[in-house]
């Protein structure tokens, strides 16, 4: 093993970036170890999803006809087509949830501060592309969940004069509602465009600012092991809720093909959605909703050019704490609020 | 030598617009392929007969690729896009509150196509019709 391993080192010189970037990894011993293990787990989710979907384009076919009968067949006749499209789906949610996660906490303690302010940066973007990933994805069976859920978003930007028409019929690829033209879009977008922009924003991300990081201090706590265990526990709610909740994520409307004259009652899209979509009710004017919503991510995105101060502790931050909680606060309400 | 690093600078420029150039020339294609939108079918006329649609009723319709509703009211007829002017989702007709409403966010629109409560922002738009002996020819 050994002899294998020097053998490819020689050839390949990929020995020491890996030790510093997994093994090497460490954190100042004054803070909490898990906090840290969630970038490990977002990229092994990562890697999951490219995995799973790459099995179900075996089956799957892009075209409206076809598409939720090809899931169909993948659920029920190829053999365990079930166990990679609910891994696929499952994983999905769980992607969101590590890297809303590893944002949160990232926020919590301060790491957007001088000189992470582009790791942040990418880190939003990130967070953007794995959304719009589960967007483009969500359309892909074609059932009325994701039909109408497309038909609501892809509508969003009419909210604006002169290039929202245009946006939105350049998103459908028709200019009228969501056919098959849509599908093919977000099956390009989803299988191509998409994924190549994660990597990227991900090499960005954790890859050029690796210099910046802990793990180039001398001393501190390594990670590894307590990665192992992050990772372990993002594998055991994955099969419990694949074991125990199969349908958590897969509700009454995703098992019905779409009809694109019968808009389903008590629509609502997936959960890390319906604050937004909660927003959009509460706000009368729909330009004023999704331009609000529009400020919100652009402040997110430049959080750190925002917050100049020096203090990193928001223990030691009343104010910013106050702002913290509220957001939090607001987003799991409207959550709430979106799902009842 | 001056002479040769003043070559080299403007070999560098001459690459660099021809560079630019040439990605320039594939990027207007590029971008008129990405965002080729097909022009959604306006549709021929659609009829209904008058027979099956009595006083109060409503039918459901397709008129080119835009779901629509003709409601027959105690006035007469009217055509409805279903399309709700908030998010593209598509209103009902509720007979017993003679309101149209999207189940998507509780815009409630009159039968006359107005707004009455909710986020959308304008009138469901209307199709034309005319009345041909005992059917209805709408678009």
């Amino acid at each position: 093993m050994s002899a294998l391993r020097k053998w490819l080192d020689i050839r390949t010189g990929l020995a020491e970036p890996v030790r510093t970037s997994a093994a090497g990894h460490r954190v100042p011993r004054d803070l909490v170890l898990a906090f840290y293990t969630l970038r490990m787990v977002a990229f092994v989710a990562i890697v999951v999803q490219i995995i799973t979907g790459i099995v179900l384009l075996f089956y799957y076919v892009p075209q409206h006809q076809y598409a939720f009968k090809s899931v169909q067949v993948i659920m029920d006749q190829v053999p365990y087509g079930w166990l990679f499209r609910l891994i696929h789906v499952v994983g999905s949610n769980l992607l969101v949830t590590v890297v809303l996660l590893h944002m949160t906490t990232a926020f919590f303690l301060g790491s957007y501060k001088k000189p992470h302010e582009f790791t942040w940066v990418a880190g939003a973007f990130l967070l953007l592309t794995v959304m719009a990933l589960c967007l483009s994805g969500y359309l892909l069976p074609w059932s009325q969940l994701s039909y109408w859920a497309i038909t609501v978003l892809t509508d969003v930007p009419t909210a604006f004069p002169v290039v929202g028409k245009f946006i939105t019929q350049a998103l459908r690829g028709v200019s009228g509602p969501v056919s098959d033209a849509t599908l093919r879009r977000f099956f390009a977008l989803h299988v191509g465009l998409l994924p190549l922009l994660l990597i990227l924003l991900l090499v960005l991300h954790d890859g050029v600012p690796a210099h910046l990081r802990y793990r180039r201090r001398r001393g501190g706590e390594p990670v590894i092991s307590t990665e192992a265990v992050a990772v372990a526990l993002y594998f055991i709610a994955m099969f419990s809720i694949i074991a125990f909740f199969p349908g958590l994520f897969l509700p009454h409307d995703a098992h019905v093909p779409a009809d694109p004259l019968k808009t389903p009652l008590h629509i609502r899209p997936e959960w890390y959605f319906r604050a937004p979509y909660e927003i959009l009710k509460l706000i009368p004017s729909k330009f004023l909703g999704i331009a609000v919503q529009l400020v919100l991510v652009a402040v997110f995105i430049c959080w750190p050019y925002l917050d100049r101060s020096r203090e990193r502790n928001i223990l030691k931050r009343p104010l910013m704490l106050a702002v913290f909680l509220a957001t939090i606060t607001a987003w799991i309400v409207l959550t709430i609020r979106g799902t009842y | 030598m001056s002479a040769g690093m003043e070559r080299r600078g403007f070999l560098k420029i001459l690459t660099s617009i021809l560079g630019l150039s040439a990605l320039g020339t594939l990027a207007y294609p590029l971008f008129r392929y990405i965002f080729f939108v097909k022009t959604a079918s306006t549709g021929a006329t659609v009829t209904v007969p008058v027979a099956g649609l009595p006083e109060g009723s409503a039918k459901d319709l397709v008129v080119g690729d835009t779901p629509a509703i003709i409601i027959h009211k105690p006035t007469g007829y009217i055509v409805f896009s279903r399309v709700c002017t908030h998010l593209g989702c598509l209103v009902n007709y509720h007979k017993d509150r003679q309101l149209l409403i999207c189940p998507c966010h509780n815009g409630i629109y009159d039968l006359d196509g107005n707004v009455v409560s909710g986020p959308p922002p304008r009138p469901l738009p209307q199709f034309p019709f005319k009345v041909v002996g005992d059917k209805i020819e709408i678009g």
